[in-house]
């Protein structure tokens, strides 16, 4: 599973790599897409795992807490190297810059709070909390270009805006980054529960330890 | 139980407490004229600047305000368990977290009594019911999501680093809408009505998520 994660991991980039001149615009929206996605698993899985304490559903939240803070970096810096030779400047104060980077930071916060708490269920609840309070941005950002009049350019894909081949395109990278999201989160996941394996072993080895020097005394 | 009186039992009880102690409300207060001072070296303030820049300054210093606020309102809670001990009479965690909620959007409330006044003698501008209307709107939600997440870090070991981290992102809507306010309160352009109407929706989300949210939070 690995090793085919690995492969689907390094075919997909260079696959829709292939698309015409305007690359950064496809990569651009479909990894704002595969955040959205991601988020929204961080989402149902805290809800899942407020409803019955699945720990199944707390580590699909974490992974997708992880992939989706990528997908969130590829989407910002993606811009802001649009953004410099388009609008001659890396950032503006505008209502989708600010709020997809308020994203950022509140599932960069999600990922400290998994860091900083001892593993166990408050972490786990608290990160739930952290996460669908946090996927109310999600549709901020979505909206934002048109709750708000705002320098990145609104919606062009459901408008009908591109041309047919272009659109193709899109579609494509948009398939393939979806794909290599929910591969990301799937290979996470994998790593979360050996993770938590590992965690649920350690510890009755280390009493074991800690406790042998003590007939010898 | 009736909910309604656990809630203000609990809210009389941090209120008491605060009142015999007298720790936060002072700390508090000092702090926000710190922060004015603060913003004045910041930004080199003039007579000229002041009024726009005032806006800036209330929302910075109450944001900060209100970390340390919320911050320190288990603090007491931890210290001597007593939470456990709330938590196991049969009064429900909605109604406890109610009671915090309401006892810290209090200490709020006299933060800001520090602070508009403060920005009126320091800064010159306008003290008027339309600012302290938005600032008083923008506490309730405000407090309702910092109650909420002093309770989830509570128990956590980097609870000060985390605190800030969690809280500020969503206080972020509450920053823009009620700067918004704020600055067509104070004369400056922004359109006070959509502001409101903002700040309005914004409390009714803010506290019914978290009143949902407290179940999972204070239960243990």
């Amino acid at each position: 599973m690995l090793v085919a994660g690995a492969a689907i991991f390094f075919y997909a980039p260079t696959d829709f790599l292939q698309g015409p001149v305007q690359r950064i615009f496809y990569l651009h929206v479909s990894s704002a897409i595969a955040a959205y996605g991601c988020f929204a698993v961080v989402l149902v899985g805290g809800l899942i795992y407020l409803r019955n304490e699945s720990a199944i559903a707390d580590r699909f939240a974490r992974a997708g807490a992880l992939v989706g803070v990528v997908f969130t970096t590829v989407t910002l810096v993606m811009g802001m190297l649009w953004a410099k030779p388009i609008w001659g400047t890396f950032w503006t104060w505008d209502a989708r810059l600010t709020s997809t980077l308020v994203l950022w930071i509140i599932y960069a916060g999600y990922l400290l709070v998994r860091r900083l708490a001892e593993p166990g269920r408050q972490a786990a609840r608290l990160a739930a909390v952290v996460g669908i309070f946090g996927f109310i941005d999600v549709p901020i950002v979505h909206f934002s270009v048109t709750w708000w009049r705002t320098q990145h350019p609104g919606p062009i894909i459901v408008n009908d805006a591109l041309p047919a081949q272009m659109l193709a395109t899109f579609l494509f990278t948009m398939a393939c980054t979806l794909v290599l999201a929910a591969v990301m989160v799937w290979i996470r996941y994998r790593i979360e529960t050996l993770t938590d394996e590992r965690l649920h072993v350690a510890e009755p080895v280390q009493m074991a330890t800690s406790r042998e020097p003590e007939p010898a005394q | 139980m009736n909910p309604v009186r656990v809630a203000l039992a609990v809210a009389r009880k941090d209120l008491r407490s605060e009142w015999r102690t007298r720790e936060m409300v002072p700390a508090l207060a000092q702090f926000i004229v710190l922060a004015l001072l603060i913003g004045n070296f910041g930004f080199q303030i003039d007579g000229h600047n002041a009024p726009t820049i005032a806006p800036g300054i209330l929302w910075l210093a109450l944001v900060f305000a209100g970390l340390v606020a919320f911050g320190r309102t288990f603090a007491a809670e931890r210290e001597q368990a007593s939470l456990e001990a709330m938590l196991m009479t049969p009064a429900s965690p909605v109604a406890i977290f109610a009671g915090k909620a309401l006892a810290a959007s209090l200490l709020l409330v006299i933060c800001e009594a520090v602070l508009l006044p403060a920005l009126t003698i320091f800064f010159g501008t306008e003290l008027n019911g339309d600012l302290i209307f938005a600032v008083l709107l923008a506490t309730i939600g405000m407090a309702a999501l910092g109650v909420m997440f002093a309770a989830l870090v509570a128990r956590v070991r980097a609870r000060e680093l985390l605190l800030p981290l969690l809280t500020l992102p969503l206080w972020i809507p509450f920053v823009v809408a009620g700067g918004q306010a704020v600055q067509s309160a104070m004369g400056l352009p922004g359109n006070y009505q959509e502001a409101i109407g903002l700040l309005i929706d914004f409390d009714i989300l803010f506290v019914v998520l978290t009143s949902l949210a407290a179940r999972f939070v204070l239960d243990e």
